[in-house]
């Protein structure tokens, strides 16, 4: 049997075992587990121990960012910092819509930004910001879709951006020059968005928002708020200027200064325990995820499943590949999670790069688009997630509605930024 | 689900998770603390340790075993580095062939199988990489460790925000402050990699080393490939030996400068911060390509793969790729007439500096009795002449 057959009969099995599992209702981890379980064995692999714990292990440093970013951020929130940040923004913007827009986008872009997850984005501030925009008369399927949209963007903002990393580590290529190239799109992106999506909203009832939105702890001020991030700022600079004379601290570590500064600072007592023990149950689906995505690879890589995944697409003519990345990069992210950005992200930019085009930009251009996938099934946890926080009580494909428009700008600039990644170099030397 | 349910479904889970990590961790014990035997060449003087250069590195696993080999006629000193990247096993095998076998008769040959022992203890994690390998000897077979690019995170952890290389302070990848061929020249107060190659520059310049060859393998979709990338210190050399390679030993060999910009690497780095002319040999090595089908011990030492195949035939290849692959004798024996022509040309060039040596096999001979036949059985050899790395 030639290596092609062996390769599709397993996967074929994999994408089986997969579908029978959700039909099941077994949750997406645990889906992913067992279809690289099926696919080991389908191999001639037997149960391979090794492989199965190696692969699990793939994403640590990145589980580790997730859990010590979001402590950081629920510590923030818990203390009351972000119900007086957008308490004070209200008070001096209510009235000027623009200027609101645009701090509602930092706000909604930041925590995903600095961990990578749009999920931090929805569960810190998303729930807040939806009471702001409902107050400025937004429907609720519409501010759904606003939260989901940026808090899509927010995950593929830089710093960490879970989709560039996954790919330019499985290419050896370091994740270097990726900052203005993912930053640019997103900003510009989420504001594009959210004045699409938020143009009719009215300037907001400000006494009305008050009320309902949670008080922040008298003592509460500025300096509580951004000395923590201050902290996290010049650990980050401290180790680029001085990089030779303090030792290597790590990303986890440096948000779990912050944190601890944070809790330090915090107005009101924080039970500190039960805050990490939340975080942990908050996160756990997306662990899981990254775990068991770890061992799906690892397993297809092992059977060679990755491999005829890969040489099926970088063989392709390369019309087709721009003309199908809208589709298939935000249907794999549904099927995969991040799981597609070994899978499918290394072969386009093996491909990209073997063609001359720019690989970090064509890489930006994809992770732009990956995060769309978050709200189709069968996994949509972001997308469910926002319905959640915002409350939204219509059926599901009513925001997907009103995803729909900003979603194919999104899709066409992360295709033209693809396609026309050589002429968009410069971005990645400023 | 009741909450009986729960507790039985959580049970179960812990318990399968834990003969799992058992099974696993079993596996991952076997491989750290394998002992590959070296059985030393009658042509081998000292075995030195890298701690005997710089103390730093003294009780790490990076306190590496240094063969030297020495002539009766003084002459020149050659610094042979294998397991840079310990993934790419055809830079080991070609020290232990040159450990075990070769004679110096004039100068000094100076031989690391394990220039970062760190990376050989560990597996690239969703590579999916054998644990180890085995080498077909007349003697039954000698087994190897697979090893990763980096050193192990067990050895070295965590990995910066960003690693900004000693002293250019050009900002690399976070992972590559593990890379051993992104750390030169080193730094004495460093992570453990920056540190060994610290103590491999002070190696260098302590037994005034003239040539260092760094031996590599690459996927074929990388476009530095079969080729010797040189320092400007040696230009000239390099482009004799692929010239004199290309026209007499059945292989092609090719020539590259070493970019000037491009920092941590060995090609440049010990070439300006050492008196060494710095090179680096690369073979190719399918196994490494993302394009790869199935991963197992068979592709890492038959090098052949259909979908790398195809991926030629698409033109997305930088070396060809035909039915054959790339078996790992014909990598090793590339590997080991480069250094034969490197030696030859250098020593015909410096006569004072001349570096000559014998019973090292060509290409043709290692490509014909395989890489096996020169490895010698530990079991049949006195104790103290067998070393372990």
């Amino acid at each position: 049997m030639s290596m092609a057959t062996s390769a599709q009969i397993i996967l074929a099995v994999m994408v089986g075992t997969y579908l029978i599992a959700k039909v099941f209702k077994v949750s997406t981890e645990l889906s992913m587990f067992a279809a690289a379980l099926a696919g080991a064995i389908a191999g001639g692999f037997g149960i391979p121990a090794r492989h199965i714990v190696e692969g699990a292990f793939t994403y640590l440093d990145i589980v580790l960012i997730f859990i010590t970013a979001t402590l950081f951020m629920n510590l923030l929130k818990e203390s009351g910092g972000v119900a007086y940040v957008i308490r004070g923004i209200l008070r001096r913007f209510h009235r000027r819509k623009s200027i609101l827009f645009v701090l509602i986008t930092f706000l909604l872009l930041l925590p995903g930004a600095l961990t990578g997850a749009g999920s931090v984005t929805v569960l810190i501030t998303g729930g807040m910001i939806a009471v702001v925009l409902g107050y400025m008369g937004i429907s609720k399927p519409r501010t759904a879709a606003i939260i989901f949209i940026l808090a899509s963007l927010s995950a593929a903002a830089p710093p960490v951006s879970l989709w560039a990393m996954l790919t330019a580590a499985g290419v050896n290529m370091p994740y270097v020059g990726f900052f203005l190239p993912l930053l640019l799109p997103c900003v510009l992106l989420s504001l594009i968005v959210i004045f699409i999506l938020g143009w009719k909203g009215k300037p907001v009832d400000l006494k009305k928002a008050l009320e309902e939105l949670p008080e922040a702890p008298p003592r509460m001020n500025w300096i509580r708020i951004l000395l923590p991030f201050l902290v996290f700022i010049f650990l980050v600079l401290a180790g680029r200027i001085w990089p030779h004379s303090l030792p290597v601290v790590g990303l986890p570590m440096m948000f779990m200064v912050s944190a601890f500064v944070s809790l330090l600072l915090s107005p009101i007592k924080l039970n500190f325990l039960k805050i990490s023990r939340d975080t942990v149950h908050q996160l756990l689906p997306l662990i899981g995820t990254l775990t068991c995505v770890g061992i799906l690879v690892q397993i297809m890589t092992l059977t060679g499943v990755r491999g005829l995944i890969a040489i099926t697409i970088v063989t392709l003519p390369l019309i087709a590949v721009f003309l199908t990345l809208f589709f298939f990069l935000p249907v794999s992210e549904a099927v995969l999670m991040w799981g597609a950005a070994p899978v499918l992200g290394v072969p386009l930019v093996l491909l990209f790069n073997t063609i001359g085009l720019n690989p970090i930009i064509a890489l930006a251009g994809m992770s732009v688009i990956w995060p769309l996938g978050d709200a189709l099934p069968p996994t949509a946890i972001i997308g469910r997630l926002t319905v959640q926080t915002v409350g939204m009580k219509d059926s599901y494909a009513r925001m997907l509605k009103h995803c729909l428009i900003p979603a194919i700008i999104i899709m066409v600039v992360g295709t033209l930024m693809v396609v026309f990644s050589k002429k968009l170099s410069f971005l990645t030397l400023l | 689900m009741s909450v009986h349910g729960l507790h039985i479904r959580k049970c179960s889970f812990v318990i399968l998770g834990a003969i799992l990590m058992a099974f696993a961790g079993t596996s991952f014990y076997n491989s750290r603390h394998l002992r590959e035997p070296v059985v030393l060449s009658p042509g081998v003087t000292q075995v030195k340790k890298l701690s005997d250069y710089f103390p730093g590195i003294k009780g790490t696993i990076n306190d590496s075993n240094i063969y030297i080999l020495e002539g009766t006629e003084p002459g020149g000193t050659i610094l042979i580095l294998g397991g840079s990247h310990p993934e790419e096993p055809a830079s080991r095998l070609t020290t232990w062939i040159l450990a075990e076998n070769a004679a110096v008769e004039q100068g000094r040959l100076l031989v690391v199988p394990s220039a970062n022992r760190s990376a050989t203890t560990v597996t690239r994690l969703g590579g999916a990489y054998p644990p180890d390998f085995t080498i077909p000897t007349p003697w039954g077979g000698q087994k190897f460790r697979m090893g990763d690019r980096w050193s192990n995170p067990l050895d070295q952890w965590p990995d910066p925000e960003v690693y900004i290389h000693y002293p250019s302070r050009q900002e690399l990848a976070y992972v590559d402050i593990r890379n051993l061929n992104r750390t030169w020249p080193g730094r004495a107060n460093g992570t453990l990699t920056e540190k060994t190659c610290y103590a491999m520059t002070q190696l260098i310049q302590k037994e005034n080393v003239d040539i260092v060859i760094d031996l590599h393998e690459a996927e074929l979709q990388y476009p530095v490939i079969s080729t010797i990338v040189a320092h400007q210190k040696g230009e000239d050399l390099a482009a004799l030996v692929s010239m004199m390679i290309s026209g007499s030993e059945g292989f092609d060999i090719g020539m590259e400068y070493s970019p000037k910009a491009l920092h941590g690497l060995s090609h440049r780095e010990i070439g300006d911060h050492t008196q060494a002319i710095s090179l680096l040999l690369e073979a190719p090595e399918p196994f490494l390509d993302a394009t790869r089908g199935r991963t197992d011990r068979a592709l890492l030492l038959e090098g052949k793969d259909e979908f790398v195949l195809r991926a030629g035939k698409h033109g997305l290849l930088f070396e060809k790729m035909d039915e054959d692959g790339w078996p790992i004798d014909i990598r090793v024996g590339r590997h080991c007439s480069t250094i034969i022509y490197i030696l030859e040309l250098w020593s015909e060039e410096n006569p004072e500096k001349a570096v000559v040596a014998r019973k090292i096999p060509r290409y043709a001979e290692v490509k014909e009795k395989g890489v096996g036949f020169f490895l010698r059985d530990p079991t049949k050899e006195d104790p103290k002449n067998v070393y372990f790395e």
